[in-house]
């Protein structure tokens, strides 16, 4: 067993854990942020597992727990502000970027990084971001179009274009 | 996929520590640990049962790149990084091209360049594109003592390098190259982004007299590991690079090819690949080298 301190959504956390438990099984389990889902068999292929660690959007079912041991965690359940939507969540919402929904936290935690990398992306970027996010009800276009409504939501609040 | 129990998680500061991490264990025991988006896989999947993972997330002598007389990215450096360096243009294109469209963004943001060739998997990119940039690879033993090997002489095949298991893999070189050079990479998959049925790449240096003065043609997907196409090397060296001279040296590394069938592609669907892509390939590195070797930008 190691004991590991990580922040999650800006909460110190620390944990004693076998080195071969898994970052998402930390998260849902031990932390009970459900929102992080499992959609394929940790065989990180579906991407709903999304989070971001220090920033960047990576598969929590690629890594042991222990990996995260100093770092810092944002899941989903981080990105509202006391029930403030950010503008990507509030898009996903107006533009029903979702049908059933389960792969929606991952696609809103890789988008969360992408739109912060890009925040002018094209639609051929967008999707292109989104390979690693699968959506089995396959509204990808409506996914697509909530992204861009995102940033143009972002770019006119910063008074850009 | 859940991994078997690992008795042992360590994490060390420096190549110094590193060094001593790998103590108390059978190296065969003992997982290295970069990015993990290869081997958390087969971890996950039993193929690989580690009692003990040493972690080298925390080495910081691993990372970065740096262009003091070529170009040396150390192995911690990630697929992500090398996609968005605007400066890798030329004959260092090829490395874009490629960590550009390995698998999708989670995995660009985790995945190294040095995990990916230690694991030296088929069907995966970067092994493909620095053994046909020529690369050098920098290894590290525990005794201190450091080695620099050809990656023809690293990659041996499938999942197998030269590097020993008391050995850490620290950096990569290229050689120079300068304006003249051009390289580019290539693959096809099932799906966008999917790993390599087959992927080119070629690296191609002019004369001053716009002659190909040397040409370096690799191979990705074919189940010998990443190759040279020496074939197609043999005929585009020399040649203007013209239709002719492409088409003949792809015709020639197709058929040299050991191209085996699979539920993916069968020999013909392989060949057809090294021949279609690997004129694409050569067209797009000559492009580089052109516009490097006029002074437009590459």
């Amino acid at each position: 067993m190691k004991t590991i301190t990580l922040t999650v959504n800006g909460t110190a956390y620390q944990e004693t854990v076998a080195p071969r438990l898994l970052l998402v099984d930390l998260i849902r389990e031990r932390l009970a942020l459900t929102g992080t889902h499992v959609s394929c068999t940790y065989e990180g292929a579906c991407g709903a597992c999304t989070v971001l660690l220090d920033g960047d959007a990576v598969k929590s079912c690629m890594m042991l727990a222990v990996q995260a041991d100093g770092h810092s965690i944002t899941t989903v359940e981080g990105l509202a502000v006391d029930g403030q939507l950010t503008p990507l969540q509030q898009a996903f919402k107006e533009e029903h970027g979702l049908q059933c929904g389960f792969c929606t936290p991952g696609i809103l935690m890789n988008m969360t990084d992408f739109l912060k990398k890009n925040p002018r992306p094209t639609d051929a970027e967008i999707r292109h971001g989104l390979i690693g996010n699968l959506c089995r009800c396959t509204g990808y276009i409506n996914i697509v179009k909530a992204v861009r409504a995102a940033a143009r939501a972002a770019a006119a609040q910063t008074g850009g274009q | 996929m859940f991994p078997v129990a690992i008795e042992e998680y360590r994490r060390p500061k420096t190549l110094v520590e590193a060094r001593l991490a790998l103590d108390g264990y059978d190296p065969d025991d003992i997982v290295l640990l970069a990015g993990g988006q290869s081997v958390m896989q087969a971890i996950k999947a039993r193929m690989v049962r580690p009692r003990c993972i040493v972690d080298l997330q925390d080495l910081a002598e691993l990372r970065g790149m740096s262009r003091a007389d070529g170009l040396t990215i150390g192995a911690l450096t990630r697929y992500v990084e090398i996609a968005e360096d605007t400066g890798l243009t030329g004959g260092y294109a090829a490395l874009r091209d490629a960590a550009q469209h390995v698998g999708d963004r989670q995995v660009r943001n985790r995945g190294t360049i040095g995990g990916s060739v230690c694991w030296n998997y088929v069907a995966s990119c970067l092994p493909a594109v620095v053994l046909g940039l020529g690369a050098t690879v920098d290894l590290l033993a525990v005794d201190g003592k450091s080695r620099q090997i050809a990656i023809d002489d690293f990659l041996i095949g499938p999942l197998e390098t030269a590097r020993r298991p008391d050995e850490f893999l620290v950096s990569l070189h290229l050689p120079k190259l300068g304006a003249g050079s051009g390289s580019a990479y290539r693959k096809w998959g099932l799906v966008t982004d999917a790993l390599p049925v087959v992927g080119v790449c070629v690296l191609i240096t002019l004369a001053s007299d716009g002659k190909i003065a040397a040409a370096r043609v690799s191979l990705s997907g074919l189940a010998a590991g990443a190759q040279r196409a020496q074939a197609a090397e043999f005929i585009l060296t020399g040649s203007d690079g013209g239709d002719a001279a492409i088409t003949a040296a792809f015709a020639e590394a197709a058929g040299a090819a050991d191209a085996q069938a699979d539920k993916w592609a069968d020999s013909a669907y392989r060949r057809q690949l090294i021949r279609t892509l690997g004129r694409e390939v050569a067209e797009t590195a000559l492009q580089r080298a052109r516009a490097g070797s006029t002074g437009a930008k590459p």
